[in-house]
């Protein structure tokens, strides 16, 4: 079992998320990050999906989601075959931070702040996004949101 | 144009795909299509459960080649065709429902009949569409009866809610239609049929195996060519019983769980396997490592995620079979002239003929009324082009082992989904499309019960088919198992008295019998097929008599047992 990139491209439609999902619950692999994106002039959308599974199990769904009408491609990738970022929001303490030049804050962006709150962006790969949010203790992290990967093919 | 109703439009796409049959039952979120159904040339054949109507359309589908339409009502109308729809998609069968949804105001809120359908539907069906306008009906249905047919076949619903079936407007009627990201036909890679020609060639024990897709794509021409040049034995699975002539001196049967025993034994001595529209079922091959595992395999399907999906090939080649094996046969043309009747192969294969002969399963059992005696009573009885449906079981097996099937598009049943009470209502689905045929439904007194209503829709609609009971009071199949795998601890399989079948067949007005002889039984189904009336024969047989040879479950082709437990003897 290991991470893999799904990558669908698909008609920008109701119901077709719903017909590429049905396939991975089917399959009993759990999503662990799902982006979806209108591309190609806003006629198609691109499903990238996380998800921890083996290879045969991946070929079998992407060749499975191929077949699927409204399906245009479906092609896994490991991690190291693809240029992958992801956003996070998050929601700090104000308490927590000492200054906005505190070193824990490098290469986030502050985009909101409040009287007790600040809340910064943070752009990067997977496991960057990973370090950059252990910087902090949780019990001062407000809220946190992440936008899971989206990635296309290196090369 | 004129303006016009969403409904009216439907009928009038039904008309312009020329369909001249539904099979169906009306209900509240339905009623405006009815409504125009009744001011059109299409003929209404009302089911007396949507299941059936599904069965019905899904046998008309296999026997005409055109897609079978079905409808029902929103809510219990949508979800009783659930059984039908998934019986057509796993057996790749072309079917386009028809469905009443609620209005869209009142989607989402638990109104009367309320069911998401294509939610319920979307695992089996080939596609579905929902209409959010009348102007999207036209299009739409034509889109269905496209995906519904084309490529790999299946069944398709069209969910249409009431307010657009009543809305009037001015609506367009395309003349083609296209489906973005489907793309069911592509050009035959004229490599890999060149490879697969020098395969042919060089194999000395070629064995060919053809599947439901022969039948889909009209291939049984070409396929019968490449059979005979080369000389190779054909093996079929249960769907492709049928897809080469069964009298044929190279047709050696299906293989499978009840498969002929020829057929077992040999697909695991040929040297080179070419299977054609087939899908490597667990039924068909027992442990997939274990299948065939000494030969190359070519693979031969319109679906390419049937690749390498059960099991992994030498070659395979992605395309409608028909024009595959015309490819495939002209390239084998110029390389070879037709091959010998003799050679060490073929002399194998008549040895091992000769070998099962004196098995148990095929020497027949002491009982008037066994089952593979009743079989081929039946096909002394009935034409060559007479149409076999099913229901599933016991019945099913003794067919598939002793039932030959001697023309194109007459064996219809159910594999995939293994669908019991899937035989009277396909019964009625194949006259329909085929009324100049006899059509007879070979069932057991399990799966005749779970749809017997349909006999009403037979009288009244003057369908004249003929039901054969195989009535052992017992779930036979399932008796079997439980004798040979839970040592005869029998748990919920024995019917009491209920029912008579000539009563029950009486109260419907058909034509009854019961025989208790096996000459009883060929006069009784000569004078069946003979009626203009449906008429059903109930044949009593003991519960006792097991269905051999037999690969159990989760064993290799190579364990398939070919006799009564006492010898338990196997290849």
């Amino acid at each position: 079992m290991a991470l893999k990139i799904l990558s669908v491209l698909v008609e920008n439609k109701p119901g077709t998320l719903f017909r590429v999902t049905h396939m991975i619950r089917l399959m009993r692999l759990n999503i662990e990050g799902l982006t979806c994106g209108v591309t190609n002039g806003g006629d198609r959308s691109r499903i990238t999906m996380t998800v921890n599974g083996d290879d045969a199990t991946l070929d079998f769904l992407a060749k499975q989601l191929s077949k699927v009408i409204d399906v245009y491609e479906a092609q896994t990738y490991s991690p190291e075959e693809v240029t992958a970022r992801e956003l996070a929001l998050v929601k700090l303490n104000l308490s927590s931070v000492s200054h906005l030049d505190d070193k824990r804050l490098q290469g986030a962006r502050i985009v909101e702040t409040s009287d007790r709150s600040i809340t910064v962006e943070v752009i990067g790969t997977p496991s960057e996004i990973d370090r950059f949010i252990h910087r902090f203790d949780s019990s001062h992290i407000l809220e946190l949101a992440r936008t899971g990967t989206t990635a296309v093919p290196k090369g | 144009m004129h303006e016009i109703s969403g409904a009216r439009a439907v009928i009038e796409t039904l008309r312009q795909e020329h369909v001249k049959f539904v099979f169906g039952m009306p209900g509240g979120a339905n009623l405006p299509i009815y409504d125009a159904l009744l001011d059109s040339d299409i003929r209404h054949i009302l089911a007396r459960h949507e299941q059936s109507a599904a069965h019905m359309a899904d046998a008309f589908g296999r026997v005409s080649g055109r897609a079978g339409v079905c409808m029902g009502t929103s809510g219990p109308g949508a979800t009783n065709l659930v059984t039908g729809i998934a019986t057509a998609y796993a057996d790749s069968s072309p079917v386009v429902a028809i469905t009443g949804q609620v209005p869209k105001a009142m989607t989402g809120r638990n109104a009367f009949q309320e069911t998401d359908v294509i939610g319920v539907m979307t695992p089996i069906t080939k596609y579905s569409i929902q209409p959010l306008s009348a102007t999207e009906i036209p299009s739409g249905i034509k889109r269905a009866f496209y995906i519904a047919t084309s490529g790999r076949p299946g069944p398709v619903l069209v969910d249409i809610p009431k307010d657009v079936q009543q809305e009037v407007r001015d609506i367009p009627f395309p003349e083609s239609v296209e489906v973005k990201g489907y793309t069911p036909y592509v050009e035959v890679d004229p490599l890999a049929v060149e490879r697969a020609a020098e395969m042919l060639v060089k194999a000395e024990k070629p064995l060919i195996m053809g599947g439901g897709g022969i039948r889909i794509s009209n291939a049984y021409e070409p396929f019968q060519a490449v059979s005979e040049l080369l000389m190779a034995p054909v093996i079929t699975t249960l769907q492709g019983k049928g897809s080469f002539p069964e009298g044929h001196p190279l047709c050696l049967g299906p293989i499978g769980m009840h498969g002929r025993a020829e057929s077992n034994k040999l697909v695991s001595e040929c040297d080179l396997l070419m299977a054609v529209g087939v899908r490597f079922s667990d039924r068909s091959t027992g442990t997939f490592s274990e299948f065939c595992k000494q030969a190359k395999i070519i693979h031969i399907d319109a679906d390419p995620s049937e690749f390498n999906k059960n099991k992994q090939v030498d070659l395979y080649i992605r395309g409608d079979a028909n024009q595959v094996l015309t490819k495939v046969y002209k390239a084998l043309v110029r390389r070879i002239s037709r091959r010998s009747d003799s050679n060490p192969w073929l002399a194998r294969i008549a040895q091992v003929r000769e070998e099962m002969k004196s098995i148990p399963a095929y020497t027949d059992y002491d009982s008037e009324l066994s089952g593979p005696k009743i079989v081929r009573k039946m096909r002394e009885v009935l034409p060559p082009q007479t149409i076999l449906t099913t229901g599933v079981g016991r019945h099913q097996m003794w067919c598939e082992i002793h039932w030959r099937v001697l023309k194109p598009r007459t064996w219809i049943t159910s594999t995939g989904l293994g669908t019991m009470g899937f035989g009277l209502p396909a019964a009625i689905g194949a006259k329909v499309a085929k009324p100049e045929v006899p059509v007879v439904d070979f069932d057991g007194d399990g799966s005749f019960m779970m749809t017997d209503n349909s006999l009403g829709t037979a009288v009244d609609e003057k369908i004249p088919i003929v039901s054969i009971i195989i009535n052992d009071r017992s779930l036979g199949m399932v008796e079997q198992w439980q004798r040979l795998m839970y040592n005869r601890r029998f748990s919920g399989v024995k019917f009491g008295k209920s029912c008579d079948f000539v009563k029950l067949a009486e109260a419907y007005g058909a034509f009854a019998k019961r025989v208790t002889t096996l000459e009883e039984f060929g006069k009784a189904l000569k004078e069946g097929i003979s009626l203009d009336s449906p008429a059903v024969i109930d044949v009593p047989v003991s519960s006792e008599e097991d269905v051999f040879p037999f690969m159990p479950p989760g064993k290799s082709i190579k364990e398939t047992v070919v006799g009564p437990p006492k010898e338990m003897a196997i290849f």
